[in-house]
């Protein structure tokens, strides 16, 4: 029981990262017909620069304040070097976002195939880019002290980390709910993924609207990949290629353009993954890839899709 | 015959390909040449999906792999025989046609963009299954088979010929392919899908005869690799990067030309030996893929036609202003 609970939390909380990068995905392809293989890569800019950020923050008060780490200030100021990383990376994930949306995507824009072969051609620098600067090794990513370790609750261990992943995925999936339900933006946003010549033709600015759209969809995706550092107490060059596949099942599963169905396709996948890598490690990515084939082949447009 | 349109192309390669063995007796000179060739078939099978129908596929590499662990699992548990061989290739052909099936009729019912996810998401299930069933493949070390292949495959002169024959032949019939009616078809589909469809073609069922020509193509060219290096391991023959290669050579080289996809391999294997070299003196050359990176963005961007392509585009104008010009002269006279 206590086991299951565990790995149900823990299933959520993977379930949360990868909707954080799946969510951009799925409403920039709902929207924009793109479907951005430099997601990924732009994710891991969000987790290295995040991290980079947080780590030298921390590094640089420990070095100026002797005998800072024992003092009882160290561990709120260690994490709110943690949010000033988050903000950072986030930033860092909006301007790349915005330099691929305005520099790569938009000159090409109407083409498919090129789109996602540029985008591919993004992704390839990008990580490079990353191995240039940071090395190609692992680098660790600590957790903030103030949310290292755990609760106990009766018999059931609450993991600090992994609660504070869900509740931040929680923010921003409510978050997200309201900007698309009851602002403007997301009046347009939400017509023009089921019709933009439509919107466009009502005088809306639609090239902006996706723009915008895009520099949220990465700045998304640079949250999911900060957070997601600490959480496997590492970051590394593939991690990009590898969440954007989960990304990608997610967002078939789920259906593109629905971010209701890429939240409930990310906890699918998520808990399916933490119970796979528990009981049958070999196969966690075989059973959400055929879950992925299951669905496509009895509803091809994913669970919440409205068009295929 | 319209393949003579590149026939100064044709004939150079035939040419260099038929004379360099007899000018170079050096064995690394012609292991490279003949790993051209055989990525040169990869190029060109990748070429039919995104050249002449217009889909991507990210998963390439998974009939690669499936070729080269076809071939050295059975010479490795059956023994150094010919029959081996060719019973290697026929369970390649058989395996990758049904797993190309299978991921195409997921995914090809859908936008042309949800077959580049899904292939990427096998491919990814086949590296992680050579990647973990270590008892039979060895993992990530991966195994050498050199003692088990006939010793004629074994020599790296008449394997460079091999190779080269296979390119030849694999060109000719793609050619053909591509010239036949269901070509004309695939590139009606690559052009306007709708068109096609509205005018009665099952668009699925041209898009599937693409998608396994190119699977089986590209498991013939993973039979040679593996021959050529007489090792497998999963990292190297289900590896994304060997799909990216593949990219890299037909966009470079030029998509929807086929035999672009021949240049492209090997400007980047002869350029992948020489950055490697490069790397000795400033480590940024070990971040070659950078350079390809931007060099292939650039050309996505302004020569979509790649090499062969702009090639042919200018050589087209300049044609068609001669005969324009020869037309006015015969009726001015």
């Amino acid at each position: 029981m206590e086991q299951i609970f565990v790995l149900t939390l823990n299933g959520l909380a993977t379930g949360m990262l990868i909707f954080l990068i799946a969510a951009g995905l799925s409403l920039i392809f709902g929207l924009m017909d793109v479907l951005n293989f430099s997601h990924g890569a732009l994710s891991m800019w969000g987790a290295y620069v995040g991290l980079w950020i947080y780590t030298g923050l921390d590094q640089f008060w420990l070095q100026k304040l002797s005998g800072f780490n024992t003092s009882p200030w160290y561990p709120m100021v260690n994490i709110l070097d943690f949010f000033v990383g988050i903000l950072g990376g986030m930033l860092v994930g909006a301007l790349l976002g915005w330099l691929v949306e305005k520099y790569m995507i938009r000159p090409v824009y109407g083409n498919h195939v090129q789109q996602i072969l540029i985008t591919m051609g993004v992704m390839l620098v990008l990580s490079e880019a990353i191995k240039l600067f940071w090395g190609s090794n692992l680098i660790a990513a600590p957790v903030p002290l103030m949310l290292d370790g755990s609760w106990q609750i009766g018999s059931l261990v609450v993991i600090k980390y992994r609660l504070t992943i869900i509740i931040i995925g929680l923010i921003v999936l409510g978050a997200l709910y309201w900007l698309m339900q009851k602002t403007k933006i997301g009046l347009y946003v939400r017509a023009g993924v089921q019709n933009k010549e439509m919107v466009q033709t009502l005088g809306i600015n639609v090239r902006k609207v996706f723009t915008l759209v895009f520099i949220l969809g990465t700045s998304l995706a640079a949250l999911g990949g900060m957070l997601m550092g600490p959480f496997m107490n590492q970051v590394y060059p593939s991690m990009g290629i590898e969440k954007q596949l989960l990304a990608f099942i997610v967002v078939v599963i789920g259906g593109m353009g629905s971010i209701f169905g890429s939240a409930v396709a990310g906890m699918i996948v998520g808990i399916s993954e933490a119970f796979m890598l528990y009981f049958i490690p070999d196969a966690a990515l075989a059973v959400n890839v055929l879950l992925m084939a299951f669905v496509l082949l009895i509803k091809p447009s994913g669970l919440f899709g409205e068009r295929g | 015959m319209q393949i003579l349109k590149n026939r100064g192309v044709f004939i150079a390669l035939l040419l260099v390909g038929l004379l360099l063995p007899l000018f170079t007796d050096s064995q690394p000179v012609l292991l490279l040449f003949t790993r051209i060739f055989i990525l040169a078939i990869f190029a060109m099978s990748y070429d039919i999906l995104l050249g002449y129908t217009g889909i991507i596929s990210f998963g390439h590499v998974m009939y690669f792999g499936i070729g080269a662990y076809s071939i050295s699992l059975l010479l490795k548990h059956g023994g150094e025989s010919w029959v081996n061989v060719l019973l290697a290739a026929l369970i390649a052909v058989i395996l990758s046609a049904i797993v190309s099936l299978i991921v195409g009729i997921l995914s090809l019912r859908l936008k042309n963009t949800y077959y580049a996810m899904i292939t990427l998401a096998f491919a990814e299930l086949f590296h992680i299954v050579s990647l973990k069933w270590r008892s039979l493949t060895y993992g990530e070390d991966g195994f050498n088979f050199s003692s088990q292949i006939p010793d004629f495959l074994k020599d790296r002169f008449y394997f460079y010929y091999i190779s080269f024959i296979a390119l030849l032949l694999v060109g000719y019939f793609l050619y053909q392919f591509t010239k036949s009616p269901t070509g004309k078809v695939l590139v009606a589909i690559r052009e306007n899908e709708a068109r096609a469809e509205m005018l009665g073609f099952s668009t699925l069922y041209y898009k599937l005869i693409s998608s396994t020509v190119a699977g089986v193509v590209a498991s013939l060219s993973g039979i040679l690799y593996a021959i050529s290096y007489r090792y497998v391991g999963s990292a190297s023959v289900f590896g994304m990067d060997k799909t990216i290669d593949a990219l890299l050579m037909t966009i470079i080289g030029g998509v929807g030309t086929l035999f672009g996809a021949i240049i492209g391999a090997g400007i980047i294997n002869l350029a992948h030996q020489f950055l490697a070299d490069l790397a000795n003196f400033h480590p940024i050359f070990e971040r070659w893929l950078i350079f390809f990176g931007i060099l292939y963005i650039l050309i996505v961007m302004f020569f979509p036609s790649g090499i062969l392509g702009t090639f042919n585009k200018y050589k087209y104008k300049f044609q068609s202003r001669k005969v324009e010009r020869d037309k006015s002269h015969a009726n001015s006279s």
